[in-house]
């Protein structure tokens, strides 16, 4: 049996500005190396609660990461946002992937070097070393993203809707990265979506929040990866998802 | 936009024109019997532009002259900026101190350094403190605000990818902070050179310290022994000092920062 890596308990959160509940009473166990998806309608709070585990949010409750309690921001728990804009733009490529690194004490140059070298390849960027954000393409932006947490060797990858920005042939083609990658890592992913299929495709555990926070699915994948619209019993775990998120929603 | 051949041309053609009027002008006496001295003929500019340098004013060379003012504002200069980021940066920590730092540089920016000279003269004397003082009145104040604006104006996102890695106060202010509002920092430069610049020379045409004599010193003397050619010849030295700070120095360093980077144009 693998161990919990996270653990969520009684979590609240409260928008200070008019007091409206975002989660409530939230409890959840992530399992090491899975791969939980979470879908939602707007405003459920799936995004809330991936940045009150990040640290950027307050909140009320206990959030342990691998046994210990986790409140601030850390590189165990790596967030990689929607916004492209989150790398900085006067690093290149390779230095904003050293430079979370030499934060936490890494000066050997042949080890970042190999590491960055590493990570860029791992996300099919390598030539695009010395490249500045600014020249890079949404995709692009996200995939250093990605390279970072994996440098990093961060314990949690929080994805926050990081692919849905992009085209839809971008789009596939990420999925299908993010899934070779995250079979290769030893990194537990928690993956916020608004697409179902994406959320099939990459989740080997899905869950959909109604308002709050309720979690009102919470299921294994039962499809074998790859998964395609053609798997066998794709059709009727996607209505079964796209029911409770429309229930949800009414 | 013209292509910068084109440009380029148009730019010299205009300069040469100027010249060629300006010299038809000297020549023809067009302004009666003073005009040799509103408008000396080019060849009498070049020789005072050389004169300058080589004899001076008071035996001593405009070098000097050059040398005294450029000490005293970079001195101001460096002393401005220091501080500008010093109350800039407890700003960003202290939330009353922001307030009441914010409203400061609203004020004193508004204040032209030269409208402070009597009161700073009656409290320094008449002294390169005096100066020193000016510039960074001068620069402080645009630099502050510039600081101040940045803070608030770049991606939010930086600050959370920030604080993801690991940096927190004084990492997260070089690391973030700092980097995310060179753009705005340049800005600030500009306008506090600009203005250091401008409130230096104005100073010393006021008032010219004999113990650090400035350029504006020199340009003022010249003016009271109706030398025009020499002044004429002190104000391209201004410009080509004024060229070098803002395409040689400025500009580089917008080169290798934030257009290197995709933040600017």
């Amino acid at each position: 049996m693998s161990k919990t890596i996270l653990s969520v308990r009684n979590l609240n959160k409260v928008y200070q500005d008019d007091k409206s509940v975002i989660l409530e009473n939230v409890n959840l166990d992530v399992e090491e190396r899975e791969f939980l998806t979470i879908l939602g309608p707007s405003g459920c709070g799936k995004t809330t609660l991936l940045r009150c585990i990040a640290g950027f949010e307050d909140y009320t409750g206990t959030v342990t990461t691998d046994g210990k309690v986790t409140k601030d921001p850390d590189v165990d728990r790596f967030m990689v946002f929607q916004d492209f804009n989150q790398l900085f733009p006067w690093k290149t490529v390779k230095k904003n992937i050293q430079y979370p690194l030499r934060i936490q004490g890494l000066k050997d140059k042949d080890e970042l070097e190999r590491i960055a070298n590493e990570t860029i390849a791992s996300v099919g960027l390598k030539g695009y070393e010395n490249y500045y954000p600014y020249q890079l393409s949404g995709g692009m932006k996200q995939r250093v993203a990605i390279a970072k947490a994996l440098a990093l060797k961060s314990k949690i990858i929080l994805m926050d809707e990081p692919f849905a920005a992009l085209d839809a042939m971008t789009r596939t083609r990420l999925q299908k990265e993010l899934l070779n990658i995250s079979k290769k890592t030893d990194c537990t992913f928690m993956f916020v979506t608004h697409n179902i299929q994406e959320a099939i495709i990459l989740g080997t555990r899905i869950l959909v929040f109604g308002d709050g926070g309720k979690i009102l699915v919470d299921e294994k994948n039962p499809l074998a990866k790859p998964v395609s619209p053609s798997s066998e019993g794709y059709g009727e775990f996607w209505d079964r998802l796209h029911s409770a998120l429309y229930q949800s929603d009414n | 936009m013209m292509n910068r051949k084109k440009a380029l041309i148009a730019k010299a053609l205009f300069l040469l024109a100027f010249v060629i009027i300006w010299e038809i002008v000297a020549k023809r006496n067009v302004f009666g019997s003073n005009s040799q001295i509103v408008f000396p003929t080019i060849e009498t500019i070049a020789k005072a532009f050389v004169r300058n340098f080589k004899v001076g004013y008071a035996g001593i060379s405009l070098w000097k002259y050059i040398l005294n003012s450029m000490e005293l504002l970079l001195i101001g200069l460096f002393l401005g900026i220091f501080l500008a980021f010093v109350f800039s940066a407890i700003s960003m920590i202290n939330p009353t101190f922001y307030e009441i730092y914010n409203m400061l540089v609203s004020i004193c920016d508004l204040l032209p350094g030269v409208a402070l000279l009597p009161v700073v003269i009656i409290i320094f004397g008449i002294h390169r403190s005096v100066i020193v003082f000016l510039v960074i009145h001068s620069v402080i104040w645009p630099m502050s605000r510039n600081l101040l604006d940045g803070f608030h104006s770049f991606p939010q996102i930086y600050i959370e990818a920030g604080m993801n890695i690991g940096l927190r106060g004084k990492s997260l202010l070089t690391g973030v902070y700092l980097p995310a509002t060179t753009a705005y920092i340049l800005s600030g430069l500009k306008v506090g050179w600009a203005r250091a610049w401008r409130g230096l020379l104005s100073a010393e045409m006021i008032f010219g310290i004999a113990s650090s004599p400035g350029i504006g010193l020199f340009i003022n003397q010249m003016r009271t022994n109706l030398n025009n050619a020499e002044v004429y010849a002190t104000l391209i030295v201004i410009i080509i000092i004024g060229v070098i700070v803002q395409y040689g120095i400025i500009d580089t360093i917008e080169k290798h920062t934030i257009k290197k980077w995709g933040m600017s144009k």
